[in-house]
């Protein structure tokens, strides 16, 4: 397989907790990966440590065959890394524009004195942020409400926003992380929809973490399971839903 | 320098440092409720000393509102310190209530809060200022009927100590000892102790955490009230600010010892006074920044001091 | 109109050079940091000032200090203190919150001590007889008030280019502005860097502006002053800072003429005589309570904007 990121005997640690637990895969390009398991078993700590958040006490993480184990967050970003948050976490007290436009940071060049002059360099950059920002905005048609802050967003409008907010990174990999936690079946349909129109639209690889098994099963092209921190089950959605492993993990619930 | 003088100067540090240790107690008492510092700390530190002063009969000087002003009563200095403590936990309960309280219930940010009570300590000392004015006071007769010295030495080596001083780390320790028992055998203690640990699970077990949280500022209120009586007693009131100087260093204290630490403080304030008074009286000028280096330090090599909590951010 | 200025020239200047240190501590606020460090490198900065023109360039008793050397010692006061900066922002901006704020008020107290002891700085007496550019107090404007204009334009100017986002997005939320590429460290510095260069050059024209400059000039209490002109004029808008700072120590000024209102209780005199700093207390606690954002907010500019342009 064409790997884009290879995680390698991943161990993470908090006191005396083994929160992720010597959990190795690969994720190709091109595929939309899903990453389930029970509460607590250790999903966001895994996008925490391949997004540089924790680091891990043991492994290796390679994204496009360099190691990135060590690497910090803003450099995962500028890797091409991009991801949103179980709690949504943008900028509330900020416009929807502003939000988009902050992420172009990585991609854009203009110091601190080019852009209190206003160089024509630096002018020319802001109008093609500016530019991409809004094409963004209209992909989840909050283009109109551009200068508005995102505080006071709907919640789905936020879920939405975030997810473009992190394209607006130009990213290869997009880690999603409980996208759809909060919204009805019709919102679950949409954006699954969504998910695969921006993998083709924008070429992704999406690793998608995520509660709700039936829009898991639907979307991704191969299934992770995690259980305590360990990884009990790795395969297309079909495989991964008659091992009884990932059954009895799930009986639980 | 030898011997003698080095313990003479280890204990003058113990009993100032036994001060700072009670000090930094109001700060880490309410950091380890709310994980906010408290600047208005320092404010009621003063109030104390003033409190003790006015509760004794004394009479206040020439300038200010209350100028010439004395109560018509007057009692001992034991008692004046107790009621000085007192007053001063009542209004580290007031300030919670008009400063802190709203905020808390708005889920401002901490950040919010340390500037108010920045505001609160800024208006209290210029409002004693504007009361009694900036002349200094020391407690008339405090110690009447015991000598200057004593001679704590044994074995015929003199341990020469200004008796001001022990007689501010017996106090301390009785506030101390008094705190250990209130903390560890009261149900306000344990329930204390409880919310400072985990403040979810205590309230999820019915901990009644507003009615903790007045508690813990009247006692934050109590100690930093007597704290300021003692470095009264032990140098005299210099002027409403001398809480503003001493408070800073407490906040050294703080950080070495460990925000929201309660040992923490009483280590980290016993260590500082004693690193305080074995700097070397050439150097004498610059023992008010030993506490700001040690607190740098602290800050850039381990922050959570010596026996504070790492905290584990949630993503 | 010309003996108004006269005898306010004092106080004009003086509340320039406030909104400029208001804004020094404000270019770090900007990325979520609060730092009081501004008084140390305002005292820094004074004291470069007061050294080299008392000490290493005198000139001759009487004749005017020339305005390239007051300039030439600005700029050294700029890097100065942009250095210093870097060397105490790289441990210190690793602190966040009021760990940060500790770290900075150790940093005023320790310059305060060493100011105290040092002979170069004069101990406790200070330095004195600082040379005078100019012939009156409101000459001072030609630099305070372009220098504020200045200022004042840079940092609007940055508030709405790429650098001033990235400072809105750390202080919104530093962990998701990492994961959104901006590189916590460098950019927290950045502001902190600039706060400080302002704050030193403010010093470096203030010393001679007050002709003598001494440990009392950076202390704790101008934090709390500065921190007081940002939290009630505006913590959200390059505005916010400076008209705090103007208003605010024009207050005792507005309160002193207040005070002479003919038939006020005595009580009442004395208290706006005496009572400033009892009211920027209460002020301070006020805003916390019910202004949050501070008196300026960025809505309240975009109603002006919209105001004007209908």
């Amino acid at each position: 397989m064409n790997a884009l990121l290879q995680v390698d005997g991943l161990t993470r640690r908090f006191g005396g907790l083994i929160a992720v637990n010597n959990v190795s895969f690969e994720v190709a390009t091109g595929e939309i990966f899903g990453l389930i398991g029970p509460n607590g078993a250790g999903k966001t700590t895994l996008f925490n440590l391949i997004t540089g958040l924790t680091p891990p006490g043991s492994g290796h993480l390679r994204y496009k065959g360099a190691d990135i184990t060590a690497a910090k967050p803003h450099q995962i970003a500028a890797r091409g890394i991009a991801r949103t948050f179980q709690n949504i976490r943008l900028f509330s007290g900020l416009s929807a524009l502003d939000n988009i436009r902050i992420a172009r940071h990585v991609h854009t060049h203009t110091g601190t004195l080019a852009g209190v002059l206003r160089t024509p360099a630096a002018r020319r950059e802001e109008r093609a942020v500016r530019e991409r920002a809004l094409e963004l905005l209209r992909l989840v048609h909050l283009e109109q409400r551009a200068d508005e802050a995102v505080g006071g967003f709907s919640y789905g409008d936020q879920r939405r926003l975030e997810i473009v907010r992190a394209l607006a990174l130009a990213p290869e990999l997009l880690l999603l992380d409980e996208p759809g936690a909060g919204m009805n079946t019709n919102e679950k349909a949409a954006l699954s929809d969504f998910i695969r129109h921006i993998r083709e639209q924008f070429n992704l690889t999406i690793v998608l973490i995520e509660h709700h098994v039936p829009l898991v099963m639907g979307l991704c092209d191969r299934i992770a399971v995690l259980n305590f921190g360990e990884l009990i089950a790795l395969g297309s959605p079909a495989q991964v839903q008659n091992d009884p492993a990932v059954i009895e993990a799930y009986l639980g619930e | 320098m030898n011997l003698a003088l080095f313990f003479q100067q280890v204990v003058n540090g113990l009993a100032i440092g036994s001060v700072y240790a009670i000090f930094a107690l109001g700060y880490t008492l309410i950091f380890s409720i709310l994980g906010i510092i408290n600047f208005a700390h320092s404010a009621i530190f003063t109030l104390g000393a003033y409190f003790t002063y006015a509760l004794m009969g004394a009479r206040f000087g020439f300038n200010g509102l209350l100028a010439q002003t004395a109560l018509p009563f007057g009692l001992p200095f034991p008692l004046a310190v107790l009621g000085g403590g007192l007053l001063a936990g009542g209004m580290g309960v007031l300030v919670e209530r008009i400063a802190f309280r709203p905020l808390r219930n708005r889920g401002a940010d901490p950040l919010l809060m340390l500037v108010s009570s920045l505001g609160v300590a800024v208006a209290l000392v210029n409002i004693i200022q504007y009361l009694v004015g900036a002349e200094a006071y020391s407690y008339p007769n405090a110690l009447a009927g015991l000598p200057p010295s004593i001679n704590l030495g044994v074995g015929g080596v003199p341990l020469i100590m200004r008796t001001v001083l022990v007689v501010i780390f017996i106090i301390s320790m009785l506030i101390l000892f008094a705190l250990m028992r209130l903390m560890n055998h009261t149900k306000a203690g344990k329930a204390l102790q409880a919310v400072a640990e985990d403040p979810v699970t205590a309230s999820l077990l019915g901990i009644n955490t507003d009615r903790l949280i007045l508690l813990t500022f009247f006692i934050s209120g109590f100690l930093g009230g007597i704290a300021g009586t003692l470095v009264g007693l032990s140098v005299t009131i210099t002027g409403p600010y001398f809480g503003i100087t001493f408070g800073l260093r407490g906040l050294a204290v703080l950080v070495l010892g460990g925000l929201g630490s309660i040992p923490g403080a009483v280590v980290g304030g016993l260590a500082i006074g004693i690193v305080e008074a074995l700097v070397p009286p050439d150097l004498s000028g610059y023992k008010d920044a030993v506490a700001f280096a040690i607190l740098l330090i602290v800050l850039f090599f381990r922050p959570q001091g010596l026996l504070g909590r790492t905290f584990i951010q949630k993503v | 109109m010309d003996s108004f200025f006269n005898q306010y020239g004092f106080l004009i200047v003086s509340m320039t050079f406030s909104a400029l240190l208001a804004l020094s501590l404000y270019l770090p606020l900007m990325a979520g940091q609060l730092s009081l460090a501004s008084p140390a490198f305002y005292a820094i900065g004074g004291y470069i000032a007061a050294v080299l023109s008392t000490q290493i360039f005198p000139v001759e008793s009487g004749a005017p200090f020339p305005l390239e050397r007051l300039l030439l010692e600005m700029l050294i006061a700029a890097a100065v203190s942009g250095v210093l900066a870097l060397l105490v922002g790289l441990p210190a901006l690793r602190l966040r919150g009021v760990y940060l704020a500790l770290a900075t008020i150790a940093l005023v107290e320790i310059v305060r001590v060493l100011s105290l002891n040092l002979e170069i700085t004069g101990k406790a007496i200070g330095i004195f007889g600082i040379p005078q550019p100019f012939a009156t107090k409101l000459d001072y404007l030609w630099i305070s008030g372009v220098l504020l204009l200045v200022s004042a334009f840079f940092v609007y100017r940055l508030e709405h280019s790429r650098m001033g986002r990235a400072f809105a997005a750390l202080r919104e939320d530093e962990l998701a502005a990492g994961a959104m590429g901006i590189n916590p460290t460098t950019t927290k510095l950045l502001a902190f860097v600039l706060g400080a260069m302002l704050a030193g050059v403010v010093g470096a024209v203030s010393a001679h502006f007050l002709n003598t400059w001494n440990a009392r000039q950076g202390t704790f209490d101008a934090s709390i002053l500065i921190l007081a002109y940002v939290i009630i004029g505006g913590s959200r808008t390059f505005l916010g800072p400076i008209i705090g700072g103007l208003l605010l120590t024009a207050l005792p000024e507005v309160l002193r003429a207040l005070a002479g209102v003919p038939g006020l209780p005595p009580l009442a005199v004395s208290f706006l005589q005496d009572g400033r700093l009892i009211i920027y207390g209460v002020l301070i606690v006020l805003s916390t309570l019910f202004f949050p954002q501070g008196l300026i907010t960025p809505a309240l500019l975009r109603r002006w904007n919209r105001k004007g342009r209908a």
